[in-house]
């Protein structure tokens, strides 16, 4: 492998694996904070992305599309959290990873109804279609370096308000002591609400930006949710440090599997995953 | 007894009843006996992830792995276009598979709680993968049945695999099996320290066993049945492919078996029966079958606690 | 002290990170004696008996069972010795009945716990050691209860019969009179004095005049270290034990 192609295919590893981080670091904060296993956050991404799509094609402008879709997915959130997830607070991941299969199949029928079975495309908006050249024979194309950006805007900031803010601290408080949290007077219920939404909308925001790199599909929700767990499984359930190191880990093995050992590429992360598990059980930020 | 519960008694008397005569009903029709056949098929799995999930305390979203396994293990040891004796190469297969699952048992069971449920789902995704990229297993088309195997023992036949009818009842068969090994399994020395170890792991070591094996032998069990019905599976469509073991799969049968009632065995039956019912009265509504379907699941979750076999035993006991 | 040491530990020790939960402890413990182990919270009893039972490894140090040096072996390897243990919070089998409880601890003693076909209720052996040891702790008439369903004391009493039922030489008995009544903890007290007869027991206990009337030995651990060893009386006059345990609890009791 030449310098150049290694070059190309560690930025594309990593952006990819930035694009893995937002979602499942929605995924780990829910399951962290409120102790609910989620199977139907990829249904999430998948609604980002189709959300983005139709809304582009309405109005003909990406950014705003994108917006909207981003606040229709908090909204979104906050529905779904107050009508179905916060009746299962005091059931059993059994209950919850039944419930969230029946909302798999929900969105994935109205994905069919809504917009059809067809694969769809979004465009790259022109302001970022370019690509930067940088050798003489090679060049990288702008949007993805952009949408890389993004994600790393999104993770400092979500590392800010983890670390640095009140809600922060109470979503810290609340994944090691729920009854200190209600303790200081902080009505459980909205927190709850609130994490749930913001969960949902970090998937719903990687797949508004992954839509112009990657097709828009019917079934591309549950890929990625499986590629998700693997992230969270070897970051370590409910640490968003663990799901940033696994999703880049996971983002830059798989794509170099892809080229070097085609034959093995879909195989390796789970052998990867494993052997994690069985050097450290319960992953690697394990609390 | 084996089986304790009134409710159980005269589900399984009237389940037994009724799927005896059904091909009496439905012999000109095979479609409808091949439908009921896969039902039956499906129960066996599902029971088996029962007995794991509900009573050992074994969470897996990966049991789809040995339903497919038990397919291809059929197809790879039997030799193309020879016809083979069934009952000698199920066992062969249930060897293979038992043997696989001691190797991811023993991987798998070193982590507990919401890793169990990740670290099945991963080894599951891996093996699916293997056979999806394989050249050598057919890829993503699998590979194919040509010659159904002979069914008999000691030089007596009973049953033609070729007839519908004759295959349904080799299922019906598998499923009194299953249930009967599940049940006095459960109701043995080793399901007492089984039981035990679900209940309080903790306590139970504290009292001097090493549950681990307990569990281990356990899994090997659920794992080996589910070969059993990938096996019959395999058989009744002559083929077998990687979708046998998605974690769609082994997701359906999770709800199929809390949907029925987890942990009560029967319940698996009558889980199986419903979710296929549903779905095929769905299918035939709507083509957005998917939505009914998902809105029932999610109308059971919140109005069933217990499961359809809960509902049952609160209308039928006492 | 005419009787032959059974248990044995040498310079235990117990760290977690920088704290020391158990500082170089070594007992000695006799064969068919009741030795009491009292001290203020935190003082390292549960640790102790933790350790003693398997449960917990040692930092260092080592333990000794009839001369056999045991902390490294599995902690189910500790009760197949015949080192029982009973739990300070309730710790039972809630959803079966008291026998199923009793018969769960009972089987291992017999073979065939790894037999897959033979019914649970064939053994008559392990039925009979369960209602055996459910008639000595006096629940004989709960044979059929649900465990969940019996009183705090009666649960109390199932705790120490499902260590019974093991068959042990030594009871290692974490606490069995917390939150009992009076007449329920005198009953516990007189059949704390039956079995001591039979078995060696280390008993950890915070009701000083149970341990005072049953103790053959007692030892004092104040913030895991080793204070004294004797008997009742002995450490009754020591001044250091009413300096550090028992002005202790007068502050607890002022404060």
């Amino acid at each position: 492998m030449s310098a150049e192609l290694f070059f190309v295919q560690l930025v594309n590893g990593i952006q990819y694996g930035l694009l893995l981080f937002l979602i499942a670091s929605g995924l780990t904060l829910i399951f962290g904070v409120m102790g609910i296993l989620n199977l139907a956050h990829g249904s999430m991404y998948m609604v980002g992305a189709y959300l983005v799509w139709y809304f582009a094609a309405v109005t003909g402008s990406f950014t705003a599309a994108a917006a909207l879709s981003a606040v229709i997915a908090l909204g979104l959130g906050i529905l779904i959290e107050r009508l179905l997830i916060q009746r299962l607070y005091n059931r059993n991941h059994l209950d919850q990873v039944l419930l969230t299969i029946g909302m798999i199949f929900v969105f994935n029928a109205l994905q069919s109804i809504l917009w059809g079975n067809d694969p769809h495309g979004v465009s790259v908006p022109d302001a970022l279609s370019g690509s930067i050249p940088f050798t003489d024979n090679s060049s990288y194309p702008i949007y993805r370096i952009f949408a890389a950006l993004v994600c790393i805007g999104i993770a400092a900031a979500l590392y800010f308000v983890v670390s640095k803010t009140r809600l922060g601290m109470l979503i810290r408080a609340g994944e090691s002591n729920r009854e200190m949290v209600e303790a200081l007077g902080v009505n459980i219920k909205n927190l709850y609400t609130i994490v749930f939404a913001i969960g949902v909308m970090l998937a719903a925001i990687s797949g508004i930006i992954a839509a112009p790199i990657r097709s828009i599909v019917p079934g591309m929700g549950e890929s990625v949710l499986i590629t998700c767990f693997v992230v969270v499984v070897i970051g370590g359930m409910g640490s968003i440090k663990g799901a940033f190191v696994g999703a880049l880990l996971v983002g830059v093995i798989s794509t170099f599997a892809a080229v070097l050992i085609p034959s093995m590429s879909n195989m390796i992360i789970y052998i990867f995953m494993i052997l994690v598990l069985l050097v450290k059980p319960q992953g690697l930020f394990s609390k | 007894m084996i089986f304790e519960k009134r409710t159980e008694r005269i589900f399984l008397a009237t389940f037994f009843i009724i799927a005896l005569c059904i091909p009496l009903f439905l012999e000109s029709n095979s479609f409808f006996v091949g439908k009921a056949t896969t039902i039956l098929i499906l129960a066996i799995f599902v029971m088996s992830l029962d007995f794991l999930v509900g009573r050992v305390g074994l969470v897996t979203l990966g049991h789809a792995l040995f339903y497919g396994l038990g397919g291809y293990l059929f197809v790879i040891l039997t030799p193309e276009y020879e016809a083979v004796n069934f009952w000698i190469y199920a066992i062969y297969v249930m060897c293979v598979s038992a043997f696989v699952a001691l190797v991811v048992g023993v991987v798998v069971l070193r982590t507990s709680g919401i890793y169990f449920i990740m670290i099945t789902l991963a080894i599951s995704q891996m093996v699916y993968y293997f056979f999806f990229d394989s050249l050598h297993f057919g890829g993503g088309d699998g590979l194919f049945i040509f010659i159904k195997p002979d069914t008999s023992i000691f030089g007596l036949s009973f049953l033609n695999l070729d007839n519908p009818t004759h295959f349904y009842y080799l299922a019906l068969l598998g499923v009194l099996i299953t249930l009967l090994t599940i049940k006095i399994v459960l109701r043995s020395r080793f399901g007492r320290i089984v039981e035990a170890s679900r209940l309080n792991p903790a306590r139970t070591e504290a009292l001097g066993y090493n549950i681990f094996s307990f569990k281990l032998i356990s899994y090997v069990i659920g794992s080996t049945l589910a070969a059993y019905a990938g096996l019959l599976f395999a058989l009744q469509y002559g083929y077998v492919n990687p979708q046998f073991m998605t974690w769609e799969m082994s997701g359906t049968a999770l709800v199929m078996s809390i949907l029925g009632g987890m942990g009560t065995i029967y319940g698996a039956i009558l889980g199986t029966i419903t979710y296929e019912g549903l779905q095929y009265f769905f299918e035939h509504m709507s083509k957005d079958w998917m939505l009914f379907m998902g809105g029932s699941i999610i109308l059971m979750v919140l109005l069933l606690r217990k499961g359809l076999a809960g509902y049952l035993e609160k209308l039928l006991e006492k | 002290m005419a009787n032959k040491i059974i248990l044995e530990t040498e310079s235990l020790s117990k760290h977690w990170g920088g704290i020391k939960a158990l500082d170089d402890i070594s007992l000695q413990f006799h064969d068919k004696q009741l030795h009491g182990v009292v001290g203020p919270n935190g003082a390292g009893k549960s640790t102790l008996l933790n350790m003693l039972c398997g449960a917990l490894k040692p930092s260092s140090g080592c333990i000794f069972h009839n001369g056999e040096q045991i902390e490294g072996m599995k902690p189910w390897n500790f009760v197949r010795r015949g080192i029982g243990r009973s739990f300070q919070k309730t710790n039972i089998y809630a959803d079966i009945t008291c026998l199923e409880n009793c018969a769960v601890a009972a089987q291992r003693r017999f073979t065939g716990s790894f037999n897959l076909f033979a019914s649970r209720h064939s053994n008559k052996m392990v039925t009979e050691a369960a209602e055996k040891a459910l008639y000595q702790v006096g629940l004989g008439n709960r044979i059929s209860s649900i465990a969940a369903e019996i009183s705090y004391g009666e649960q109390r009493q199932l705790e120490l019969a499902m260590v019974l039922a093991t068959d042990p030489c030594i009871l290692l008995l974490d606490e069995p009179m917390a939150g009992m009544g009076h007449e329920e903890s005198l009953r516990i007290i007189e059949l704390l004095n039956e079995l001591k007869k039979s078995y060696s027991i280390v008993l950890v206990e915070h009701d000083m005049d149970a341990i005072f009337e049953l103790s053959d030995q007692l030892t004092v651990l104040d913030n895991g270290t080793h204070l004294i060893t004797g008997t009742v009386d002995e450490v009754r006059n020591e001044p250091r034990v009413k300096e550090a345990y028992l002005g202790k609890e007068e502050e607890e009791e002022t404060a």
